[in-house]
């Protein structure tokens, strides 16, 4: 018998049958199912109690908000000695697009974050949100601002910010234009932006090259159009066509406004938009209050506020402008520290430390007793107050049913036939559905 | 009798014959102990490549959202979608496929050109290759911001220079005009990885020997002539690196295309791999399983009908 040194010798014909039975092996083990590999879906419990102890991780998007959250960690970690909290923050594209598979890991995201819409709909689909209804922090918080942090009666997680997704405005240009009286219906709104346009000045910067933030104004053109206030639900949901007349006429009034933009705006991005605007060459920035913290770095002192065009005639506009409640903080149910993590979560949700929050980061917040110190916040806080929609377009669940609902709009704009943008849109809506 | 992996060294050096069949066999097997040293590369091979792949056709044929325990078999559903009732990944492969030949044409083009002027190891052509070479040190992230403030239609350079010199009506929207978007991004490309393959030519050039220049020159030829007779097929295996790299890395312009145009980028920049990053990011984990084998299907073609092309082009010269 052929022996060597090595003992028995493996032949080639061994080798091959060992690695046969290994690959055999590994794909049986991979024809076990997708699921049962990545960590079943549970139940979401609330979170445990006790004494808070232990290094949490707080995920989040908003890196211009992290000198604000470090002066309160360092807060919280004087009051609460045995807990430390380290920030995790990912780029909000980022954030959005893996976000919930680094989450539900457990080794990032103690405390969390999510966008309203797909992403909170797929996180407590994935159950990673504890359940927080009968937390007392529930308490805190002003009950009309936290429901989109709600599914099927559960309150899953607490929107922290409120904002404004509707065009801002240089009130120094508006105010005159309008002497105080913002327009109430279309015709209005395109003779306001003729006059601004005939004193020489870009009546809106819209960015229409980056298809996040140029949606925003889609929130302002359906919100009176559409038959009823859940309609991106309704056209994802197959019950409304982009080709029905309400869209279609909204995507007229796109159309109409093409000339108020600023010259090539379907190629534009954010930051040239924000430059225009902080530079007083526009008198409307078309994404949102979240972008006045960042207008005011680039040097604007001039007084702003927000404006809503009203695409119908006066009496037939329900609503004056949009907010959003996003930003929805919860307890990760991986967590190994809930309670450490449950205890980040109530000092957030306390009102001088959620004021302290939202004047360093001129966003209103959802937490009751807040007292707004900031300027811009106190002259967008009638907002508050009027009658406003929860934004529509995060009524989607699937992105690209927005995409392109949202880019049959980018598409009019240019030069494309509003039936045209409307047919492809919906070609791709039912394309989606059906898949 | 055992015989020690030295003794056996020791015959075949010393030139000893074999006996017998046995014995000539034993002679030329691979001692088995040396099948454990390729055993961590295939380990890593098998769960970082194999495992995934094999993972990957998989969920495609299910309707696993990336999370959920609970998914349905679809089986071939997922690709007959993709076949015939998917205009985005239809939009994406067209795009692809107009970035590609774009790409691989006018980078594989300009390349060559630079490498033929400045094959020479003078000073200035030194100088001038390492300054073609520096977008390649640059990350597509960084090359992507550069040029998404070039082709700003407000602030950008390039209008800005149209307007400075009266051509207002060349301004554009670039990458805001759905119809020449894809073009302007492949144009980014070919400027970031032009010097790069520059590099590959002009090493290709240097190995070709100079009598075969002064043969064809004293047989008359024109400087065409040379560069068709004698460069283009001498430098054939370069060529093939050039195109086959220029093919995988258009495949793979995803960090460029998410920096210029977005996430998501709109249908006019989506190309495949954005495409299927977006199916991932929708939760719809199955789909864009069945989406990437289709991708990998489609490199694997587009390589071989490559590789046949380069061939066929050199060897009909």
């Amino acid at each position: 018998m052929n022996k060597n040194t090595f003992g028995q010798p493996l032949s080639r014909r061994t080798a091959l049958q060992l690695l046969g039975v290994g690959g055999a092996g590994a794909a049986l083990t991979a024809c076990a199912g997708p699921g049962s590999t990545a960590g079943a879906t549970s139940a979401a419990s609330a979170p445990a109690t006790g004494k808070p102890t232990g290094a949490i991780s707080f995920a989040h998007w908003r890196a211009e908000d992290k000198d604000v959250f470090a002066k309160l960690i360092t807060a919280f970690q004087s009051a609460t000695p045995d807990v430390t909290v380290r920030q995790d923050i990912s780029p909000s594209n980022d954030y959005q697009s893996s976000a919930l598979q680094r989450i539900r890991g457990g080794s990032v995201g103690d405390v969390f974050t999510a966008f309203r819409g797909a992403q909170f709909v797929d996180m407590v689909k994935a159950g990673v949100y504890s359940d927080m209804s009968k937390q007392a922090v529930v308490q805190q918080y002003e009950p009309s601002l936290i429901t989109a942090g709600q599914q099927d009666g559960t309150q899953y997680g607490f929107p922290y910010q409120v904002v404004f997704n509707m065009p801002v405005t240089n009130e120094d240009i508006i105010g005159k234009a309008t002497g105080g009286t913002p327009p109430k219906d279309w015709q209005s709104f395109l003779d306001l932006c003729d006059k601004l346009k005939s004193q020489g000045l870009v009546p809106i910067a819209w960015p229409g090259g980056d298809p996040g933030n140029a949606g925003q104004l889609f929130n302002s053109m359906v919100m009176n159009n559409a038959p009823s206030d859940d309609m991106c639900a309704k056209i994802e949901s197959g019950e409304y066509k982009c080709t029905d007349d309400w869209f279609l006429t909204t995507l007229k009034q796109y159309q109409q406004l093409k000339p108020y933009f600023q010259p090539n705006s379907t190629g534009t991005a954010v930051e040239p938009c924000q430059q225009i605007f902080a530079t007083k060459k526009a008198a409307m920035l078309a994404t949102g209050s979240y972008h006045i913290a960042a207008i005011r770095a680039l040097g604007a002192t001039f007084p702003m506020n927000v404006i809503s065009p009203i695409t119908t005639s006066a009496d037939k506009a329900k609503y004056e402008g949009i907010y959003n409640a996003t930003f929805i903080l919860g307890v990760n149910t991986h967590s190994q520290h809930q309670a450490a993590a449950l205890a980040w979560l109530e000092f957030l949700s306390q009102p001088a430390n959620a004021g302290e929050y939202a004047n360093g980061t001129s966003q209103h917040v959802t937490v009751k007793g807040v007292e707004y110190t900031n300027p811009d916040l106190k002259a967008l806080a009638p907002w508050l107050q009027k009658k406003t929609l929860l934004a529509p377009r995060f009524q989607f669940n699937n992105l690209d049913i927005r995409s392109a609902v949202e880019g049959a709009c980018i598409a009019v704009v240019g030069g494309k036939s509003p039936d045209a943008a409307a047919a492809d849109a919906q070609r791709v809506v039912d394309q989606q559905r059906s898949q | 009798m055992t015989e020690t992996l030295q003794d056996r060294s020791r015959r075949v050096a010393d030139g000893e014959a074999p006996t017998g069949r046995r014995r000539r066999s034993a002679a030329a097997r691979t001692h088995p102990g040396l099948w454990l040293f390729p055993l961590p590369a295939l380990v890593l091979y098998a769960v970082f490549f194999a495992g995934p792949t094999i993972q990957a056709f998989q969920y495609s044929i299910t309707d696993w959202d990336g999370f959920s325990a609970a998914f349905q078999n679809v089986g071939t559903s997922n690709f007959e979608n993709i076949a015939t009732n998917d205009d985005l990944f239809l939009g994406a492969a067209t795009n692809n496929l107009k970035f590609l030949l774009v790409v691989v044409i006018a980078q594989t083009v300009l390349s060559l050109l630079l490498a033929v002027l400045l094959q020479r190891n003078s000073r200035s052509s030194t100088t001038l290759r390492a300054l073609f070479f520096l977008p390649a040190i640059l990350s597509s992230v960084s090359v992507a911001f550069v040029w998404k403030f070039m082709y700003d239609p407000n602030f950008g350079l390039i209008n800005q220079v149209l307007g400075g010199i009266g051509l207002d009506g060349l301004k554009s929207s670039f990458l805001g005009n759905a119809s020449t978007a894809i073009y302007w991004v492949a144009l980014t490309q070919v400027w970031a990885h032009a010097g790069q393959l520059m590099v590959i030519f002009v090493a290709g050039l240097q190995q070709i020997p100079e009598e075969l220049y002064e043969s064809a020159a004293l047989d008359g030829a024109s400087q065409w002539q040379r560069f068709r007779f004698v460069t283009w097929p001498l430098i054939a295996p370069a060529t093939a690196i050039v195109v086959a790299y220029t093919t995988i890395q258009s495949f793979k312009a995803f960090d460029l295309i998410l920096g210029l145009g977005g996430n998501p980028p709109k249908g006019s920049l989506d190309i495949l791999s954005t495409r299927i990053y977006t199916t991932f990011t929708n939760s719809r984990f199955g789909y864009a399983a069945a989406e990437s084998i289709v991708f990998m299907a489609i490199i694997a073609l587009v390589s071989l009908l490559q590789r046949r092309a380069v061939r066929l082009t050199q060897h009909g010269v």
